[in-house]
């Protein structure tokens, strides 16, 4: 077992949630299991089993910028942060799908926010949110 | 799923905490997979997978048996409040070998820095209140006067829970006490029976503490046995020193097993 044949099995079972969130109006309860429970879980058990085997292994911390650097030296660390990445931004989407479906927010709105949250998390989140704020206010006055 | 809701609704401490360590198994056999240290001669995640296994046997087992508890005992607010604390002491009791099993390095037995010179014996005390739960129950057992079990089963479950602690306080506080386990023999687990890892070329002293934390199965399970034999004969006489006997020749069983491992000698002596 090496860390590259686990972000090999990682990636795309991320891209498969992504790809149910994208076709959510289709079944949202489906896309849901999958991008907001059972990948995310599959994805957790995986970065929890590195973590416990190798956290001992990583030489850095988490108090400075050369602390985190010197972590993702080790590789293992390193396929650990990615593996973080792929399971909370798509946590993240699955929360923005469900949201935008509770809100009637149409879903060709909610597609550049969820592309903008594969690639870019956090940007994709503000997208967001910014997406809701100002259909909000649209909607009260 | 009914069985479950029963377990629930009789212990709903006990069984939630069993259910969850049961599902952190999950990602230690993930890390089992991935990690190639090794500790003692084994990968070091066995031993946290060891106590998950046998914490969530000894807590179901608790479960199942609550129902037969006294609920004017059980529904006191002292009983809620060990009961909490027993569950702490499970977790602190997880956290901290599955802890060391993380930084690779021993946990009993291990003094080699502050931080574990510390915890050690902490977690000595934290082992002690997880068993004293089997004390509390084999009493509320005996208060119930409606269990809707026969007299000897009934006794049996209370001298299996009784035994217990104090059998299991004479045998691991020895163990503690000890530079090691094992007495004599290769000081390795590579080499130790299948699923157990007990010596088999020196003496062992987890012997009897398996046997002696296990009473709360094997006393009830023997004299379970013995009424089924006896069943034939007038049940009432006789019938109610079924339990003690089991418990003293359960006892018998654990002393013997700790003799021989202090002496030195492998459990399977001559057979493995």
């Amino acid at each position: 077992m090496t860390p590259d044949l686990l972000f090999q099995l990682a990636n795309p079972l991320a891209l498969l949630g992504w790809l149910a969130l994208a076709l959510s109006p289709w079944s949202p309860r489906v896309t849901q299991m999958a991008a907001a429970v059972a990948i995310p879980l599959v994805l957790s058990v995986g970065y929890t089993a590195v973590v416990l085997a190798h956290w001992s292994s990583g030489n850095g911390n988490f108090n400075s910028l050369n602390g985190v650097a010197a972590l993702f030296e080790n590789r293992w660390l390193l396929l650990a942060g990615w593996v973080h990445y792929l399971a909370f931004d798509l946590l993240v989407g699955a929360w923005e799908a469900r949201t935008a479906r509770r809100e009637g927010i149409p879903h060709l709105l909610l597609l550049p926010c969820l592309l903008t949250t594969f690639l870019f998390g956090p940007a994709g989140y503000l997208m967001f949110q910014a997406l809701r704020a100002s259909r909000q206010r649209k909607a009260t006055s | 799923m009914k069985a479950l809701d029963r377990l629930h609704a009789d212990s709903p401490r006990y069984t939630p905490l069993a259910l969850f360590l049961a599902m952190t198994m999950v990602p230690v056999v993930a890390a089992l997979a991935l990690d190639a240290r090794m500790f003692q001669g084994i990968p070091v995640w066995i031993k946290p997978l060891k106590f998950l296994v046998s914490l969530v046997v000894y807590l179901l087992t608790l479960s199942w048996m609550a129902r037969f508890a006294d609920t004017a005992t059980t529904q006191r607010a002292g009983w809620r409040w060990h009961e909490c604390a027993v569950v702490m002491a499970v977790l602190l009791e997880m956290v901290w070998i599955g802890g060391a099993a993380a930084m690779g390095v021993g946990s009993h037995y291990n003094v080699s820095n502050r931080l574990m010179a510390v915890t050690y014996p902490m977690m000595g005390l934290a082992a002690i209140l997880l068993t004293t739960a089997s004390t509390t129950l084999a009493v509320a057992i005996h208060r119930n006067p409606n269990t809707g079990l026969s007299p000897p089963l009934k006794s049996g479950l209370v001298w299996g829970l009784g035994l217990t602690l104090p059998l299991t306080l004479i045998t691991a506080g020895t163990l503690s006490a000890m530079p090691g386990h094992w007495v004599g023999g290769t000081p390795s687990d590579a080499g130790g029976l299948p699923l157990m890892g007990w010596s088999r070329d020196g003496g062992d002293l987890r012997v009897a503490h398996f046997f002696a934390t296990h009473a709360l199965h094997g006393v009830p399970a023997l004299v379970f046995l013995a009424a089924l034999l006896q069943r034939g004969d007038a049940a009432g006489s006789s019938a109610r020193f079924i339990a003690p006997g089991v418990g003293a020749l359960y006892a018998a069983l654990v002393f013997g097993t700790f003799g021989q491992a202090l002496m030195g000698h492998p459990v399977l002596a001559g057979w493995g």
